[in-house]
């Protein structure tokens, strides 16, 4: 072993890297951003969700709880009527609500607590600090009525999911679409940058094709590929792993083709601004990370920090994942506005990608 | 207006940034003719090659190609081109590959006699990943011909082919102009110029000499063309 054949290695691989400005950028800036996103989205002061307080208690200890749920740092509670519970639930404007019923303060006085406790339950992420509030206000009570024990038997129920649902259908219903997008995203960023490499390119500008027929063949070819991926990762899904799904498989199929011609379509745009197949490698983390950080697949949305918020409103993935969540937990079909409205954006992002990989395709030649 | 030039690049300029890769080139290409490129590495064939396929853009100067104005799409389907390097896909066979460039030149008839002009009908299902560099040559030359172009643009076609297949390259090259096709080779090899009908001599962006190969001896003194082009070359530069 010669120490100074390593080191010409060693010297050469740094003197490439020197030249190599973008990927250098990418290997210093890359990590910064998606871990100062991580570390924001768990520690910046994440937003409390709502929560439904109907105080239908004859006697004291109603009040008594419902004034601590109030004083509450997990959630943010809002005084409704029993009756508009679950349409609130339902319309997204609450993520639970809570019922202390007529003889609340009779059954606490007997030993027994049973506030009732609904949950929308599609995002168990959302359900947590509900139940850590409850439980707080609760123990609250038990200091103040001494000398019995007392016993939590809380009534809980699911708008959406039940008992039976748990974390794989949660992520499940996202990751059907997302292993999708990826996959598809990377595949078509990678073939592209090969057409411009191996020259291939240069001779389909020197023939009369036009931009636009390059980027719509090249979409439409990927969007079989991934159309049967997403059929295989859809099957795979239901029927061996069993997750949970209450929407028509049809339009999940179709949400996930809507996923992979956006994906498609990311991949040629972004391939303009890769010179080599390692440059585009490194967009990959760049691109899959933060979405996978901010659009609502691990966190809810609605616990970001307001300033992530923002962010993962614009991004097109918090409506896909959104929209496939709607169709298999909540069995959403295309009357509802929600969906439409996330089929119309993932939609829509594909067009504009379209049309942007056609405007950059001849300039980027050179 | 009908235009007897197959090729027409008037004053022609083109910069890369500060880099003056082409300044003031104006040539003329008959049609039918076979007209040689020379000049070493770097001298601005390449780009002059591209000017006139519309993959760039003149600044200033104009390029006119069977007499429409370029960048023009409607012409495209009368040129062929041959990059530099073999462009093709390695995963397609060399039929696969040949009959993708008909298609989209919309001359699929054409992709049996492309392939015997090359040689290449016995080798058809092959895979181009597997080819030698000189098949791949021979099947790159198919795709450029492949819908019987008016013009055809090769840039440096015979780099890296061996003496046998070079010979074989201007047989073809011969046949096509002779039934009428224009042709434009790049080369920096001087015993290829004898072959050409009319030679321009690029370096440093500027066309410093043209004519027969005859003319280009007489310009520069010689009758060694090589000597010839130096002789040139650095009357230019003094």
């Amino acid at each position: 072993m010669s120490g100074h054949r390593v080191r010409a290695i060693t010297k050469r691989l740094l003197e490439g890297f020197r030249r190599d400005r973008r990927t250098l950028a990418l290997l210093f800036v890359a990590p910064i951003v998606i871990l100062g996103l991580l570390g924001y989205l768990l520690r910046g002061s994440s937003s409390v969700p709502d929560v439904g307080v109907a105080n239908q208690d004859t006697g004291p200890a109603g009040g008594l709880v419902a004034a601590a749920l109030k004083q509450s740092t997990h959630i943010k509670t809002i005084d409704i009527d029993a009756a508009q519970g679950d349409s609130k639930l339902r319309d997204g404007s609450l993520v639970a609500y809570i019922v202390f019923p007529r003889d609340f303060s009779e059954k606490a006085a007997a030993g027994t607590v049973s506030p009732e406790l609904h949950l929308e339950g599609s995002q168990p992420g959302e359900d947590t600090p509900v139940i850590q509030a409850l439980q707080q206000a609760l123990t609250l009570l038990t200091a103040q009525v001494t000398g019995r024990s007392i016993s939590f038997q809380p009534r809980v129920s699911h708008l959406y999911g039940g008992a039976n649902y748990d974390t794989l259908d949660y992520f499940g219903a996202a990751f059907v679409g997302l292993v999708v997008f990826f996959l598809v995203f990377v595949i078509t960023i990678v073939s592209f940058l090969n057409e411009r490499s191996q020259g291939t390119l240069e001779r389909l500008m020197a023939s009369p094709l036009r931009r636009g027929e390059i980027v719509l063949g090249y979409m439409l070819g990927f969007t079989v590929l991934a159309l049967v991926q997403a059929a295989e990762v859809l099957v795979f899904a239901l029927a061996v792993l069993k997750i949970q799904n209450h929407g028509n498989v049809l339009l999940i199929f179709g949400m996930e083709a809507l996923m992979a011609i956006a994906a498609v379509n990311l991949g040629i745009f972004l391939s303009m601004f890769a010179r080599s197949e390692f440059q585009a490698v490194q967009f990959i983390p760049l691109v899959v990370v933060p979405q996978m950080l901010l659009s609502g697949i691990i966190f809810p949305v609605s616990s970001e920090p307001t300033a992530l918020q923002y962010l993962s409103n614009v991004l097109p993935l918090t409506y896909a994942v959104n929209g496939m969540r709607d169709i298999m937990v909540k069995g959403a079909d295309l009357t509802w506005s929600s969906l439409q409205l996330d089929a119309a954006v993932v939609l829509g992002f594909g067009i504009v990608l379209i049309a942007a990989g056609t405007a950059t395709l001849r300039r980027r030649l050179g | 207006m009908h235009d007897s030039y197959a090729v027409n690049v008037d004053d022609v300029s083109k910069s890369f940034g500060a880099f003056k890769a082409l300044n003031g080139v104006t040539l003329r290409v008959g049609r039918g003719e076979i007209y040689g490129l020379l000049g070493p590495n770097g001298a601005g064939k390449t780009t002059l090659i591209r000017l006139i396929c519309g993959l760039l853009e003149a600044h200033p100067g104009t390029v006119t190609v069977l007499g429409q104005r370029m960048p023009n799409v409607a012409v495209l389907r009368h040129i062929g081109y041959m990059t530099q390097q073999a462009a093709l896909y390695p995963g397609l066979s060399v039929e696969e590959n040949v009959s993708f460039f008909a298609s989209i030149n919309g001359a699929e008839s054409g992709v049996k006699e492309a392939l015997e002009l090359v040689q290449l009908y016995d080798r058809r299902n092959s895979v181009v990943a597997t080819l030698s560099g000189g098949m791949r040559q021979r099947c790159s030359l198919a795709c450029a011909l492949v819908h019987k172009p008016e013009l055809l643009l090769l840039d440096e076609p015979t780099v890296g082919i061996d003496p046998q297949l070079r010979v074989q390259f201007w047989e073809y090259f011969r046949r096509m102009a002779a039934g009428g096709t224009t042709l434009i080779v790049s080369s920096h090899v001087m015993d290829e110029a004898d072959r050409c009908q009319r030679l321009g001599l690029i370096q440093y962006g500027r066309l410093l000499a043209e004519g027969t190969p005859a003319d280009i001896r007489t310009q520069g003194g010689s009758q060694n063309l090589e000597e010839a082009f130096l002789a040139l070359a650095g009357r230019r530069e003094s």
